[in-house]
This record gives structure tokens, sequence and C-alpha cells, in this order.
């Protein structure tokens, strides 16, 4: 079951106590009447020993008259206790033997209980005498009561008394901890945003644990810096070349005593650097997207990047005839997002379904909240559709199709730096495509 | 106009400076922190042209610093090779005028350059007249043909303008697809959508007066040629 430390230690607590009071009103009752017996037979002994060394003292004939054959009956005020003596023919008993039981007797005109102890006088004489001492059990019951009840409401009360405490301990103690979670894991989206500083804790599990996590903490984002000024350094090492080249062709291109066939070359070189430069900055924007460099600080309204990369694609789908169709229903609005990125997202998305659709095709933009929560934005193309075995080549980097194959080019650069936008969104980039019918690349933002 | 080129790589210096001083500009040159420092503060420049990657300091140092001094009248173009998202904030932060990532095509630089002097002088309203009658209203993006509109793209209307800023030069298809899709990356070096445009471009111009001046250099790209007033 998944629940906060703290939570689990208050219901185990809970749960303990629980169990002791249960306990304790199971056992309670019985060992209070345990007691309470335990302590009238007792009495009832002593009693028996005081008459005994009475009859001693005094000959048995002080209590009764022998010749009138009379029990002798003694009753205290509230008749809670009585003492008797009576004759008895000798066979009828045994004589030297204490029996201790719960019986019903008559005084006066009242049935009540009694705890009794019946012992059989040895022979005096002539005579056998049975002495009965009897003690009333509703005194007995009422006391096991009282005791009963006491018993169990101190139960109760120091039950749900160190509940309270231990939460409230707990609840304390664990400060450090919901901190450190607070502070320091949840909402860290990135090395960059690590907190470093001491959690205030005397708790030397949590100071070991708080210290442990910095370290590593710490070395992730050595890591990650040095990573980071690895591709500063790179970006800076590949491109200025680049741009040397860059300019020194434009320069050759200005001049006006350089002939045609010259001419022709350095155009052609030009390609060729655009296209290694293009390589090296699709490798770069993908590397500074893993690594965090972009923002997603903007709410984006999905149907407001859209009008951006239409307006900016509107003569491209006009010069290849393309009827664009958009469906948002409803709009989107991405809560923590980058504008440029999503763009250029976008872009490559709709420019890949011009690029790659028929002379006069259809493309179709549809927007729609997913049943699971979340968001679909699905641009689907009339083209040639892509063959099922290079679907899964599609967002590698810098692959490209065998010429033949279902797909013109290749889907170049655009789909690997889709799919790389689209995760640092969150979002999932699914294709479907049919051959001979068109493909969908869907948006599956969560 | 006189502009101070800040970059340690000499060749693209080089570079840089030819085209500059092709252009008319009057170009003065730092290689490092400490000389571009010295010479920012001793001269008056309209341009500083700003590598943030020096040997013996950090350009954006040198951005702050100049822009500390009231009487600093000189417009940044910072020109980075680092490529970080981060680098770019700061630098308009910090108020750089204009800001090119490397690789960078000159005559980007050139026509940013021409954009802030524009800014500069208060040119509210600028128009070029090409073809004996065309006036291409740049602030109001519109195209007019003695006084009737000729219905560009945005597109077109950007191609027809960067042209015109280069007037006489040969603009290769790469050069005018970096300026009309520079910010997205593509490896469509080979499309035609340029092509496309010229012609659409030429048909609309043609409906009103001949179009001759905008020429196709075979193999190589497109120019404008004349003679242009502003």
């Amino acid at each position: 079951m998944k629940m906060r430390l703290e939570a689990k230690l208050a219901l185990f607590n809970a749960l303990s106590k629980l169990l002791l009071l249960l306990t304790g009103a199971l056992v309670i009752p019985p060992v209070v009447s345990r007691v309470a017996v335990g302590h009238t037979d007792q009495r009832l002994h002593e009693k028996m020993g005081e008459v005994l060394s009475l009859i001693r003292r005094d000959g048995i004939t002080a209590f009764v008259r022998t010749e009138h054959d009379e029990t002798y009956a003694d009753y205290n005020l509230l008749k809670q206790e009585y003492i008797t003596l009576t004759p008895v023919a000798t066979k009828t008993s045994h004589p030297g033997v204490v029996r201790i039981f719960d019986e019903m007797r008559q005084v006066d005109n009242e049935v009540e209980d009694f705890r009794i102890l019946s012992y059989t006088l040895p022979n005096r004489g002539a005579r056998t005498y049975h002495l009965e001492i009897g003690s009333s059990l509703a005194t007995v019951e009422l006391l096991t009561t009282t005791l009963r009840h006491t018993a169990l409401w101190v139960l109760v009360i120091g039950a749900l008394l160190t509940i309270l405490t231990d939460a409230a301990f707990t609840h304390y103690l664990l400060r450090p901890l919901r901190e450190l979670i607070q502070r320091k894991l949840r909402g860290v989206q990135h090395p960059s945003a690590f907190s470093f500083e001491p959690i205030p804790t005397d708790t030397t599990d949590f100071r070991r644990l708080d210290t442990s996590l910095s370290r590593m903490m710490r070395q992730i984002q050595s890591a990650f810096e040095k990573e980071r000024e690895f591709m500063s350094n790179v970006s800076h090492e590949l491109l200025t070349p680049v741009s040397i080249l860059q300019s020194r062709f434009e320069n050759m291109l200005q001049d006006p005593e350089l002939n045609d066939a010259h001419s022709l070359k350095i155009v052609d070189s030009q390609k060729t650097l655009y296209r290694l430069r293009n390589t090296v900055k699709t490798l770069l924007l993908i590397a500074n997207i893993e690594n965090e460099q972009y923002l997603r600080d903007e709410s984006v309204s999905v149907a407001a990047v859209l009008a951006d990369v239409i307006n900016e694609l509107e003569d491209r789908l006009a010069q290849r005839e393309i009827r664009l169709l958009e469906e948002l229903q409803p709009d989107y609005v991405l809560p923590a997002a980058n504008r440029t990125l999503l763009f250029t997202l976008l872009f490559n998305l709709i420019s890949n379904a011009i690029k790659y659709n028929n002379w006069g095709g259809d493309i179709i933009i549809q927007g729609k909240l997913r049943p699971e929560g979340g968001y679909r934005l699905a641009v689907t193309d009339t083209g040639p559709g892509i063959a099922p075995e290079n679907i899964p080549h599609l967002f590698d980097r810098f692959r490209r199709f065998h010429k033949g194959g279902a797909s013109p080019e290749g889907y170049g650069l655009g789909l690997p730096i889709a799919k790389t936008i689209a995760e640092f969104h969150h979002a999932e980039l699914a294709v479907e495509s049919t051959v001979g019918q068109g493909t969908t690349f869907a948006l599956l933002f969560s | 106009m006189h502009v101070l080129i800040v970059e340690d790589e000499r060749s693209l210096h080089q570079e840089v400076r030819q085209f500059l001083l092709q252009a008319q500009y009057l170009c003065d040159s730092a290689f490092t922190f400490a000389e571009a420092s010295e010479k920012i503060f001793v001269n008056s420049y309209d341009f500083v042209l700003l590598d943030l990657g020096l040997p013996d300091g950090d350009g954006l140092q040198l951005l702050r610093e100049a822009k500390q001094n009231e009487r600093q009248e000189a417009s940044f173009i910072v020109l980075t090779a680092r490529g970080a998202i981060d680098d770019r904030i700061k630098g308009l932060d910090l108020g750089a005028d204009d800001y090119l990532p490397k690789p960078f095509s000159l005559l980007e630089l050139l026509s940013r350059m021409q954009a802030i002097t524009r800014l500069k002088f208060g040119l509210k309203r600028q128009e070029m007249v090409f073809g004996n009658g065309f006036h291409l209203d740049v602030t109001g993006r519109t195209l007019r043909y003695e006084g009737a509109e000729v219905p560009l793209t945005k597109k077109e209307f950007d191609l027809l303008h960067y042209l015109l800023l280069h007037k006489n030069r040969v603009l290769t298809r790469l050069q005018l697809g970096e300026h009309l899709w520079g910010n997205v990356l593509e490896d469509d070096s080979d499309s035609n959508y340029i092509d496309v445009h010229i012609k659409n471009i030429r048909k609309k111009l043609g409906h009103f007066a001949p179009a001759d001046f905008l020429e196709t250099v075979r193999g190589i790209g497109y120019r404008v040629s004349e003679q242009l007033s502003n």
C-alpha cells in the first residue's frame, strides 16, 4: 500500500493500541472476577479460622445447646454475611474438608446468591457440627463491575492519549525528512535547480541521508556542467570554421572577376557547407534540448503556434496546391512550454506533410482532448505513406532510407528534432502510415 | 560609418572586414578583449561587431562596460558560436542591438546593420523606388505601382526586399532561403521554393511593368540590377 511514512506509523500505532484495548476488554473482566472471588474466599477462610478459634476457646456449647439440637445462626445487619453452625448426622458429611461454592440461600424473605464456605467440624463428643460461612455475591459483583469499568476507561483514555502524543512526536521527528523531500526532490527536474542547503536536524540518520544526497547531487551537477561546457566548446570549435568558410564563399561570389565555372563550384561548395552546418546545428540543438538548456516557462496555446507556423508555410501550401484543414476541438494551452521549440516542432511536422504530400493533396490537423487526460494533436497527410519496415527508423538521427523506398528522400533531420522537442514537453510522438494513403504524426501530450 | 570588428578568429575577421569595406564601411580591428576595450574607450564607432568568445575575456563583460558609459553611441551586434540560449537572452538584456549566431551570412549582417541605422536616424517611412515606377514601402510592407497595390505574400515581399537591399549583387538560393527561413533548420537545399517565389513575383510585377531588372544568374541565383533611388 502506498502511504507516507508518517501515515504508516500513525496507522500502525492506532492499530496496535486498538489491539491492546481489545485484549484489555477480553482479559480484564475474568481477571477482576478471579481476583474478587479469590479475595472473598480468603476472607471466608480467615472467618472460619476465627470461628474455630472461638469454638476452641469457649467450647461448642457456648454456641449451641446440644440438648436442643438447634442451629446457631449469626447475620450481620444487612444480611450480607452469615455464619451458621448446624448439628448433622455423622454419616452425611466428610469431616475436616473445606468446600467453597456458590449457592442460593434464603435469608429472611429474600433469596440471594452467596459465596459459601462449608466445613464439617471433626467429632466433638457425640455430635457432629457443620459450619457454613456465607458472603453475599451481590457485593462482590458490584465491586467487580466497578473495577472492570474503571480499568477499561483508564485503558481507553490512555490509548487515545498515547496515540495523539505518538503522532505528534513522529510528526516532529520526521520533519527533516519532509523538508528533504519538499526542498530537494519534489519539483526539481534538472541539476541546475538542485539545492544544497543542509536540512536542520539532530537525527543522525537524516543528517547522513541529507549529506549523501547532497554529495550525489553535486556529482550529478558537476557532470552536467562538464557536459554543458563540452557542448559549448564543441559548438564553438565546429561552428567557427564553418563560419569562416561561409563568409569566404560569400565574399568570393561578390568578386566581379570570378568566371562562371568557378562561380558554380563555389555555389556547390556553399551547398555542401550548408549541409554540414545544418547537421552540426541539428546535433547541437538536440544536445542542448536534452541538456535542458531551454526553458519551459511559457503557457502556450497550440492554436496560436499553429497559426504562426501556417502563416510561415502558406506559400509552400499554395505552391503545391495543398489544402490544409484545421480542426482544433478545443484549443489546448500547454502550461509549461517553450514557444520557440514548439514552433520548430510543428513547423517540421507540417513542412514534412507538405514536402511528402502529393501535388494537390490534403493536410488535416486535428486536435482533441484525450479521454485519459491530456491532448492529441495529429497532422495527417495524403502522401505516398511510409513502408512499415521504415517506420521504426524514422526518428533515428541522420539515418536515410534506401532510395526506392516508399519515402522519396528520407525524412531527414526534421523528425529527430521533432521527437526531441516532444519529449522535452513530456509528449509522445506517434506515427501511423498506410502506403498509398498517407501518414499521421500524432503528438500525445499527457 | 565606422565599424569596430571584435573577433579573435583571424580568417573570419578578415572576411567580415573585406565585405564591410566593399560595402563602403570604415573598419577598425580588435583581436583581443584588451584591445577592444581600449579602442571602444578611445574612439567613437557607429557599430561594434562583438564576438563573445575572446581569448582574454568575456565579450559580454565588454558589452556591460561599454553600456555603462553614457556617451557610448555605438550599436552592438553580438556574434557568437556558443549557441546556448542563455547567452542570447543575456546579450539582448545587456543592450546589444542585435544578435547573430555563427555561422551567419554576411548579407544578413549587412541588412541588420542597415536596419539598425534606419532606426537610429529615425527614418520612419522608408521607400524603395525601382523599375520605373514601383514603390516598396518597407514600414507598411506594401508594393505599389503608380498608386495601385501589387499583391505580394509575406515571403514574396521579404524576398523582393532582400534582393533590393543587396541590389547589384548575386544572391544564391541558399542565401535567400536562409533569409526567409533562417530560424528553421532544414536539409532542403535542393528545394525549388525560391524559384517558385521568383516566378510568382515576376508574374505579379509583370502585370504592371516589365520586370526584367530581376535577373536570373544561371546556376547561381538571382540579382536585382539597377540604379535605385531611395
